[in-house]
């Protein structure tokens, strides 16, 4: 570890393009992020806006269609430039995955005990029998029951929040300095998700590891976020403290997003306000800002020159032509937004994109 | 608004799955899907059912729609018995019950174009070419899609705008009844306001009856008029929906709002969450007694031996709950529980 104060994981003007048969398409455009240690960092976005992209090039795991610019260190050391043997060391050691779907990321033909004292020797000379019993404490604290009966069985006799407890269990295995959740609760119930969240939470207490939780969910991030990013058409859009995020947002994106939702506390009876239009195509950028089409902010120079991320508070950054504007307009999320929105009937139909590399890299 | 008739009546109906194992495929057990559902449907309401995956219901939308057959029990709609009535007379019936499917992207046929799809209803209802088109075309509008997008197929549009599609499709034999199995859920949260405000639209311009089916509280609290809690199989309560949200009265309808996260920091932070142990049983060997009472912080002898009726709370027909200990209005499971813990 270096000087106390420096970033645990740094990302510096980060770019991931795709190799497709429609033309290159840019996941993720000119990113720049820091996590610290012990910290929460959530990274907010709909399907498309590059958020499981940036998880990926971070652990090294994108495909070989990509190619990657800039920067990505780890406790002050170049990630992009390791060998590949050297990254392996730093996965799951250095930096944990926890993937959305436990059922795909874990391998069905060997048990989960298997796998955990796997991911444990692969970094460490432990002895099998010491690995096995790791391997019983590990699930015994993320909140298996019978941990030792249940480390010989096979994933499929798991349930799905079972599942992803064990993928937790694995990923703390060699105690990581950060944990990268991607979707880490999308598949699962409510009432379980209630209880992963839980699980993560206590991880991170018992490991001291810093969490990025990547999520389409804003309540998830409410309640387990420090600091927010949000992502849009493959750019950061606005990072800052939650409440920075949540209360005093600069973004128009961001705050469309709030009011769009309906949520538990709100009065029923409020219509919703939608965002009109649909998410940009990554295959034909605008020349502007990439929510400029569905913006109720947009003034003439947001279809012509991409904002900068400009500071609007201390650790509080929007893209936004006009984010001084927009961050003094309202205090609460839930109240309408100031302008009115054009409604979505009768929109041009974006067309879809015929290809999505994204997702399907996802799966 | 609601009409006090109801437009469609469940009357204890129950779907069984049968669990074949073996070289002869014998049935071996059965999976207890819906038991024993009773619900009423009122004019131009919208009655939201909301429950975890394998609570049974997706396969109650489908079961009222007989598109499986129900096990036993009756269906009613507009007084009239359709349990057991013949294909094509189910077949006009369902021009009045019609139902959205969750993926938009595996419910339309990719080969077909978008009018092709809108119409296929009409056709099937043996309406004329001429008044299909028109009629197509009126739908595309409503639903806020351009006439001329009948001519693209499904493959041409985003997420939201081929739930839409799907939207138009039912609609277009301007039924009375609309099932919705969790419309929104597929689609990116962007998008999800923009098909909620337009289904709401539709109701009072169609006049429809929705039964709106969703995992998502947030959105069922949004949209419903009264929501019905299923667990397993069972609704275990039922009410209108401030009175569900405001003051639940079955611990898991308490449990599964406590468990819900909302985006407010704040809220988040004061927030006191209870986390159910365990995970939700298996429907093809469901727990005897209450079916809850494996995860419920209050069950006692008797939820594991008795089952819970659904029955009206302090004489409001309104409120039903299926609980031998519901928490009072205003009561919390916490402050139950730490009771229950004192008095033990």
């Amino acid at each position: 570890m270096s000087e106390p104060d420096a970033p645990l994981l740094e990302v510096s003007n980060l770019s991931v393009t795709f190799r497709t048969d429609a033309g290159p398409v840019r996941a993720v455009t000119e990113l720049s992020m820091v996590v610290h240690a012990g910290e929460t960092l959530a990274i907010v976005g709909e399907s498309g806006s590059g958020k499981s992209v940036t998880a990926l090039a971070i652990m090294r795991l994108h495909p070989k269609s990509a190619t990657i610019t800039g920067s990505i260190t780890f406790e002050g050391g170049e990630l992009l430039t390791l060998s590949d043997r050297e990254m392996r060391h730093v996965r799951g050691n250095g930096i944990a995955m926890i993937f959305q779907d436990p059922m795909t990321a874990l391998n069905p033909v060997f048990t989960i005990g298997d796998q955990i004292v796997e991911m444990i020797r692969a970094h460490r000379q432990t002895p099998k029998a010491m690995a096995w019993k790791q391997a019983a404490e590990l699930l015994e604290l993320v909140g298996v029951p019978e941990p030792a009966r249940r480390a010989k069985q096979y994933p499929h006799e798991f349930s799905g929040g079972m599942r992803q407890r064990a993928m937790i269990a694995m990923a703390i295995a060699n105690s990581p300095r950060v944990i990268i959740a991607d979707e880490p609760t999308t598949a699962l119930d409510v009432t379980i998700q209630a209880q992963v969240m839980e699980v993560i939470a206590a991880a991170q207490r018992e490991t001291g590891a810093a969490v990025i939780l990547i999520t389409h969910d804003l309540g998830l991030v409410a309640g387990a976020g420090d600091r927010v990013q949000v992502m849009y058409g493959s750019r950061l859009f606005e990072t800052g403290g939650l409440d920075d995020v949540f209360y005093r947002s600069a973004n128009p994106y961001t705050k469309a997003l709030l009011s769009s939702i309906p949520t538990l506390g709100s009065r029923a009876a409020d219509r919703l306000t939608p965002i009109p239009g649909n998410p940009p195509s990554l295959l034909r950028p605008l020349p502007g800002c990439p929510f400029e089409p569905r913006c109720s902010w947009a003034i003439d120079i947001c279809g012509e020159a991409m904002p900068d991320l400009r500071v609007v508070a201390d650790g509080h950054s929007s893209r936004c032509h006009r984010a001084d504007e927009v961050s003094v307009s309202g205090v609460d999320p839930h109240s309408a937004t100031t302008a009115s929105v054009p409604i979505a009937a009768g929109m041009p139909a974006h067309v879809a994109m015929p290809v999505s590399p994204v997702p399907e890299v996802l799966g | 608004m609601t009409t006090t008739e109801p437009i469609l009546q469940l009357d204890h109906l129950v779907k069984q799955f049968p669990i074949k194992a073996g070289v002869l495929r014998r049935t071996v057990g059965q999976v207890h899907a819906v038991s024993d559902v009773s619900l009423d449907l009122f004019g131009e309401e919208t009655l939201g059912v909301v429950g975890e995956s394998g609570c049974g219901k997706t396969t109650l939308g489908r079961t009222l729609l007989r598109l499986i057959e129900p096990t036993s029990g009756t269906i009613t709609f507009q007084g009239r018995d359709i349990t057991h009535i013949g294909k094509a007379e189910m077949r006009a019936v369902r021009r009045d019950l019609q139902i959205v499917f969750q993926d938009p992207y595996a419910s339309l046929n990719p080969r077909m174009s978008v009018r092709e799809i809108v119409g296929e209803p009409l056709r099937i209802q043996g309406v004329d070419k001429g008044e299909t088109r028109e009629r197509v075309a009126e739908m595309l509008q409503a639903v806020g899609l351009l006439p001329e997008h009948g001519n693209r197929y499904p493959h041409e549009f985003s997420g939201g705008q081929r739930q839409r599609i799907g939207i138009a499709r039912a609609i277009t034999v301007h039924p009375k009844v609309l099932i919705l199995d969790e419309p929104v859920s597929a689609l990116d949260v962007s998008i999800q306001a923009q098909v909620l405000n337009l289904l709401e639209d539709l109701q009072e311009r169609f006049e429809l009856s929705m039964i709106f089916i969703a995992h998502d509280l947030s959105v069922v609290r949004h949209i419903s008029d009264r929501v019905a809690v299923m667990y397993l199989g069972r609704v275990v309560e039922l009410a209108s929906r401030d009175t569900l949200y405001d003051a639940p009265a079955h611990p898991y309808t308490h449990s599964l709002l406590s468990a819900v996260p909302v985006p407010d920091p704040r809220a988040e932070r004061t927030r006191q969450r209870i986390v159910l142990q365990g995970d939700v049983p298996s429907p093809a060997s469901p727990p005897p007694g209450c079916h809850f009472h494996t995860r419920c912080p209050l069950a006692t002898e008797r939820c594991r031996t008795e089952v819970p009726l659904l029955v009206p709370i302090d004489g409001d027909t309104l409120h039903q709950v299926a609980c031998h200990y519901p928490l009072q209005a205003g009561e919390t499971l916490l402050e139950r529980v730490s009771q229950v813990a004192v008095t033990r």
